[in-house]
């Protein structure tokens, strides 16, 4: 009873598949052959240091930006190494692959800039080392999980006058942009800001393991500065290599917090424990309180971060203000914007395109296929429009931002740095700004360690 | 899926949940695998699920006629597939069904074309929409039984949602994975290896199957199977054959010896063809 069919499935070859239904696929209708558009002179060479996950986010999104051409390939570990080598080549990249950043800084002579999406602790040392190889640099936030880490790195862009972008990636993300320029600064639509809520909810996860045969032997990871292969898997959750969920999370909130405001917080007060993993050194849940000194008065704000349950509405930066509340998200399913009563009516924003009418997020309606279009069930009973319902205070007006992000989260945030280069554009995350989004992160762990409440000084946010 | 003697690990993902037995492994292998599987996964819904905003599908929805955009490699070899599938079925599963043609663009043209060199896709309608809803998942499983591949996992049973397995290497001493097909006192037991199956029926999403050549509801009530070596085609070939005729489900499979198919009749019987012929004999 059992049916075989000839050969496993595998990455390389799982399009057989397709060929074995017959089809011919270079002689289909759907195939098209393009030309290349991009001038010689404005391709930029780069290479990629950390093939790992987000190395590979960063990866598809830069091949989606044109004049982008991938050298080199670094990583410690030849399974990533080999798996970014692999994508890179499908897409007509011949990058080199290196397992030491400093060989290949040596050897790969004409690039541009260097994309870094190493692990925390060692975003200072290849950081420091490509700008001082006279390379720009795309560096993965956190900066760095030390504040004298983040601070060389901002004094190396100085001293080689080569440029640093951070990735907080929302800050280039087009709708965060409106959000802040239109709604917030333009508009006044919030009023006065007084309160922010933040938070990210991510359900249980499992450790990271790897797959039999690709462990790296322990001499080699000691010589790269881990201590063992379940630590280089999961250098998120050791403190030696990271900041824990508050940075790897919690770092693209708060740093919108800095951003969107103009200015950074006065104190911080944090809460947080290892309560429920047994094989992590970081705090799994942690809440922190802080006070941000806006010209119009005190922003109060709070932060979540809990990696033990998806409960409570997925992750957000909501900002409470007199008129309006904005609440935003890289998924627009959580972005809504909210007028208070007393606020003005938004019917000229709306002509103005900074806001629209509720068409989608949260309690939108589903959307109509074209196929359902036709013979909508009507709902009987009379018009309701001479009643009014008494019951409990009316939910706020809920409204749409009109901005669609139609690229890959990062992409925005890559071509700022590529365009930075090119053209001169001003960088959206410099390393000056971002330090002092580090400085906020690396100070709530310490508020955590020590149990009790800490100020910033102005100067502490200055490298 | 009910393996107790293996652990299995499930997954929500492409508006269902995904399970992943895997057997003759360590439990902590297995589970670690199965993370590794399942972080794909997500990835693999961030750019083929039209829902959400910057996937790659999403933003070819809303291209203009003529507009060109870079699209990732799982978009493209999806995307290739469900044109094989488009091409070999003559519409019948086709990804851009709900797209609106101009009047004068003639049917058996396609309405995007894609440059696997390039990396890129065009559209050829004003409105694209591409929905990836009957081919997505099948796709996923091929992929995360890739991933275990490179973890050496080969016996193991992958499930999309309820309506896609895909069967890797039968466990240690047996024959295959014990995979239900048909209901009730009509239901029949396989014993599958390295090939998938999927069903496509209107029990779970009611009338969610268009005929994307007559652009009408399917005329079909009762649920189909399709049988093939690879999950993604399997399943779209489950809603090729929902939307078939028998005639044109039985001529298919005479010209694909390697694809099966059984369809339910109103009484529960099942008929079948190809490669499923020989199974439910």
């Amino acid at each position: 009873m059992s049916e075989s069919f000839s050969s496993p499935l595998t990455r390389r070859d799982f399009l057989s598949t397709s060929a074995k239904l017959g089809a011919f696929i270079a002689a289909a209708p759907y195939i098209a052959r393009g030309a290349e558009v991009v001038a010689k002179a404005d391709q930029l060479n780069v290479a990629l240091i950390g093939c790992g996950e987000q190395g590979r986010i960063l990866t598809n999104a830069a091949l989606k930006i044109p004049g982008i051409r991938f050298k080199a390939v670094v990583d410690i570990w030849g399974y990533n190494r080999t798996y970014a080598e692999r994508l890179l080549k499908k897409f007509g990249h011949d990058p080199k692959p290196y397992e030491d950043y400093r060989q290949m800084l040596a050897e790969v002579t004409d690039l541009d800039a260097v994309i870094i999406a190493t692990p925390d602790f060692v975003h200072a040392e290849h950081t420091v080392a490509a700008l001082k190889a006279g390379k720009h640099v795309y560096c993965e936030k956190l900066m760095s999980n030390t504040v004298e880490g983040a601070r060389s790195m901002v004094h190396a862009a100085r001293a080689t006058k080569k440029l640093l972008q951070v990735g907080h990636q929302r800050r280039s993300n087009p709708r965060y942009r409106h959000a802040k320029d239109r709604i917030h600064l333009e508009g006044r639509l919030l009023g006065r800001i007084t309160n922010i809520a933040g938070q990210w909810h991510r359900a249980v996860t499992d450790d990271y393991g790897f797959p039999n045969g690709q462990g790296i032997p322990e001499a080699k990871l000691n010589q790269y500065g881990f201590a063992n292969m379940h630590e280089f898997r999961n250098w998120r959750w050791f403190k030696r290599y990271a900041g824990g969920p508050m940075s790897d999370l919690g770092a693209h909130q708060i740093d919108v917090y800095n951003w969107l405001l103009g200015c950074n917080p006065t104190m911080c007060i944090a809460s947080g424990g290892v309560d429920y993993y047994k094989t992590h050194e970081w705090y799994d849940n942690a809440i922190a309180i802080f006070e941000f000194p806006t010209k119009e008065g005190t922003v109060r704000a709070t932060y979540e971060v809990l990696t033990t349950t998806s409960a409570g509405g997925g992750y957000h930066e909501y900002f409470m203000g007199d008129e309006g509340a904005l609440k935003i998200s890289e998924n627009p399913k959580y972005t809504k914007l909210y007028r208070e009563a007393r606020a003005p009516e938004w019917d000229k924003w709306v002509a103005q395109g900074i806001v629209a009418s509720p068409t989608s997020g949260e309690g939108a309606p589903p959307a109509v296929k074209p196929w359902e279009k036709v013979g909508v069930k009507k709902l009987g009973g009379p018009a309701k429009a001479s009643t009014v319902d008494v019951r409990e205070t009316a939910a706020l007006s809920a409204w749409d931002i009109p901005v669609t992000l139609d690229k890959a989260i990062h992409q925005p945030h890559l071509e700022n740095f590529f365009d930075a280069i090119r053209l001169g554009t001003p960088l959206n995350c410099d390393g000056e700004s971002a330090f002092a989004t580090t400085v906020t992160i690396l100070k709530i762990n310490e508020s955590i360690a020590a149990g009790k409440k800490l100020t910033f000084a102005p100067t502490d946010f200055l490298a | 899926m009910k393996f107790p003697e293996f652990p299995e690990f499930h997954h929500e993902a492409m508006a269902t949940t995904f399970a992943l037995v895997i057997a003759d492994q360590s439990p902590d292998y297995a589970r670690q695998a199965a993370t590794a599987c399942f972080r794909e996964l997500d990835r693999l819904e961030s750019e083929l699920s039209r829902y959400v905003e910057s996937s790659d599908i999403a933003r070819a929805n809303r291209l203009a006629f003529g507009e060109t955009i870079g699209i990732g490699e799982d978009a493209l070899h999806c995307l290739l597939l469900a044109a094989d599938a488009s091409l070999a079925t003559d519409r019948a599963f086709d990804a851009a069904y709900a797209s609106e043609r101009a009047p004068a663009q003639p049917a058996d043209t396609p309405l995007f074309t894609l440059d696997p060199a390039a990396h890129t896709l065009t559209s050829h309608t004003a409105q694209l929409h591409l929905d990836l809803g009957a081919i997505g998942k099948g796709y996923a499983l091929d992929r995360l039984a890739a991933v275990l591949a490179d973890w050496a996992i080969t016996h193991a049973c992958l499930h999309g949602g309820g309506s896609s397995v895909l069967a890797l290497d039968a466990p240690a001493g047996q024959t295959g994975w014990p995979i239900g097909l048909g209901e009730g006192q009509h239901q029949r037991v396989l014993s599958l290896t390295r090939c998938a199956l999927s069903g496509s029926g209107l029990a779970v999403q009611g009338e969610h199957l268009v005929d994307p050549r007559a652009q009408t509801s399917a005329q079909r009530r009762d649920r189909t199977w399709a049988l093939a070596p690879g999950a993604g085609l399997s399943d779209a070939l489950s809603t090729a054959f929902f939307i078939f005729n028998d005639a044109e489900v039985a001529a298919f499979c005479t010209a694909h010896p390697h694809v099966g198919a059984a369809l339910a009749h109103a009484d529960g019987k099942l008929v079948a063809h190809g490669a499923l012929a020989a199974l439910l004999a």
